[in-house]
């Protein structure tokens, strides 16, 4: 055996900052949310068919500039029916217009209609929502207004204001969202209250922080996820529901083009010509199936469990 | 108990405390019950008990987190229960200060380290620019052992310990006087309670701070408190300095508390014929009503009157085996 030699041996010093240091690289939330989004190949493929129907939707009305009311060949019967072709892609309306101006005049203002009720809904929701959770006194009045407004159905308070307003754009708008805002401020209400005693937020409270400023920095942050899984099952939702309107004679009049009155007008034509009636349902059907999975896709990359992987 | 116990000067006096919970007016649930004691300036006051007596009520209703129902919690001479105006709660707000007890739960996930230890700076503005809050920060981080570049993480990227110490920080940066530390250690691993205690130490040492330590690992605050409440069922039945308890505990709900501590010596431990604090048997204040006396100089002892011969025989004993 060697002897041991005391040249071989070095005095290292403990650093204990060195055991400070985290390896990982810097965390940043949105480039994760991006990121985990973008790791699902099926919500790629959503939401380059949700942005392209949106698209076409906008832009393809300019050059169009169609119009229910402006009808040249109404008296041209070779020009009624047409079935879809190189020329009509679509085909042509029971006036002879072209379906595929109309579907896409039409699918403008379904989603017109589905984004502001939507917003307003959310804005509203999420608004009155904090104040019902964080609040005594509002939560006894917004139970009481919660209780009764549940107990509606939706479809009925819809109708009679329909019926009431009259038909047009913004009447209908008012109708989805007058009501719908109040389940969407209960929901709220219920996830401010699990995680409103906190022991974080109590930290808050100890710390000073005045209670607008901890449901900007401590409660809105982790709601992200809830209010995009809320925004994503109320878009197909509102779509749904003004096609359903429209469908039993409730919703936008004789001079919109939406989808849900070319679905009614059209659903006589089912077997004699079939295409005016499945080409817009399956539009409506791509529009809600497609956002929904991408906004249910965006709300689990917004949940920072998921960024662990 | 006297206000003004010889030369010490008393920080925190709560008197007659009662703290209550309803969740109608028929149900109600009394979580403390009439809590008298004092903290003085510079010392480690340690309040233990068992789950669910109400120590964290006392230190929530202290810090103004839960409402009193009774009794009066001064503050320098200045009383923080009950309605106060803005100024005041921001007095008491900026005096004391409260480290919570789960590191995981009482940080805010979706800030920066930086946003975490600056809240309170904020809300107070206690910096002149931004360069002066930046400085505070790193001050503050250094001071409790971690790095500048930790400012930008998330405290889901840290360990329990250090996440504790971003909490210390936090309360640090405020610069108050009296801290309130809920079970500061319970959920951290061994090997980092200690490093957490020395740093709670450091700083008493350096900023002449007081703590109200909520604990119920009797050897921690052997170790790190100077005078000890034992509270039991939300009634403080003893209060003693630290050794003073230890060696000569007198209300017998403190000595089966004190010999539930497990012993490291096997053999003794094999032998040792535990007994359970019976309250309906041994606590005669039910019918009379007790208060907490006095009963050597420093050392008070919850009592109904009828139950003061037993305790000063006890007292007696022990000044007679202690010679």
């Amino acid at each position: 055996m060697t002897e041991m030699n005391q040249d071989l041996f070095q005095i290292q010093i403990a650093d204990d900052t060195e055991s400070e240091h985290i390896a990982a690289p810097q965390y940043s939330y949105w480039r994760s949310v991006f990121r985990k989004f973008f790791s699902s190949k099926l919500a790629i493929f959503m939401m380059i068919l949700s942005g392209t129907v949106i698209l076409l939707s906008i832009i393809q009305p300019m050059f169009s500039g169609y119009s229910p009311n402006v009808t040249p060949n109404i008296n041209r019967p070779e020009m009624k029916y047409i079935r879809p072709n190189a020329t009509y892609w679509f085909g042509t309306d029971d006036v002879g217009n072209s379906l595929f101006d109309a579907v896409w005049k039409g699918t403008g203002t379904s989603l017109f209609v589905a984004f502001v009720a939507t917003a307003i809904t959310t804005v509203l929701g999420v608004v009155v929502g904090m104040w019902w959770g964080f609040s005594k006194r509002v939560d006894r009045i917004m139970i009481e207004v919660y209780n009764i407004v549940s107990n509606i159905p939706v479809t009925l308070i819809a109708m009679i204001l329909a019926y009431a307003l009259g038909s047009g754009v913004w009447q209908i708008i008012f109708a989805l969202s007058v009501t719908s805002w109040v389940s969407t401020a209960y929901f709220i209400r219920v996830q401010v209250m699990i995680i409103r005693d906190r022991e974080y937020n109590l930290a808050s409270r100890c710390l000073g922080t005045p209670t607008w400023k901890v449901i900007t920095h401590n409660i809105l942050p982790y709601l992200i996820s809830v209010i995009m899984t809320s925004i994503s099952r109320d878009v197909p939702s509102f779509i749904s529901y003004e096609v359903f309107l429209s469908f039993i004679g409730v919703g936008l009049g004789q001079q919109y083009a939406s989808l849900g009155r070319m679905i009614q007008q059209y659903s006589p034509y089912m077997t004699s010509t079939p295409y005016l009636f499945w080409i817009p349902v399956a539009i409506s059907a791509i529009i809600s199936v497609s956002l929904y999975i991408v906004g249910q896709t965006l709300a689990d990359a917004s949940d920072p469990r998921t960024h662990m992987i | 108990m006297s206000v003004n116990n010889g030369e010490k000067e008393v920080l925190l006096d709560v008197q007659h405390l009662e703290v209550t919970f309803s969740n109608s007016k028929k149900h109600v649930f009394k979580a403390v019950k009439d809590a008298n004691f004092q903290v003085y300036k510079g010392e480690t006051f340690a309040l233990v008990g068992e789950s669910g007596s109400g120590k964290t009520t006392i230190a929530r209703a202290i810090i103004r987190l839960n409402d009193t129902s009774n009794g009066e919690i001064l503050f320098k001479g200045k009383k923080i229960n009950g309605k106060l105006s803005k100024e005041d709660k921001k007095w008491v707000q900026r005096n004391i200060q409260m480290i919570f007890q789960d590191p995981a739960a009482s940080l805010n996930e979706r800030a920066t380290i930086d946003y975490c230890i600056s809240e309170g700076l904020y809300n107070f503005h206690l910096f002149k620019d931004e360069a002066d809050r930046q400085r505070k920060v790193d001050e503050a981080l250094n001071s409790v052992g971690l790095l500048p570049e930790h400012k930008s993480r998330y405290p889901h990227e840290f360990s329990g310990g250090q996440r504790q110490r971003v909490g210390i920080a936090r309360a640090m940066i405020m610069e108050p006087e009296f801290i309130i530390a809920d079970e500061p250690i319970s959920a951290l691993d061994v090997s980092i309670r200690a490093q957490v205690l020395n740093l709670m130490n450091k700083f008493k040492e350096e900023r002449g701070l007081t703590y109200m330590f909520i604990a119920h690992d009797l050897s921690v605050v052997r170790y790190f408190a100077d005078r000890i409440a034992v509270i039991h069922n939300g009634r403080i039945v003893e209060v003693a300095p630290s050794n003073e308890l230890f060696h000569y505990p007198i209300h017998p709900y403190t000595r089966s508390l004190l010999q539930a501590v497990p012993m490291p010596d096997p053999e003794i431990e094999k032998a040792k014929v535990l007994k359970p604090y019976d309250q309906e048997k041994e606590d005669k204040s039910a019918e009379t009503g007790g208060s907490l006396q006095e009963i050597k100089p420093g050392h008070f002892v919850f009592m109904a009157e009828s139950e003061r011969a037993e305790y000063e025989a006890i007292v007696a004993e022990m000044n007679k085996t202690a010679e």
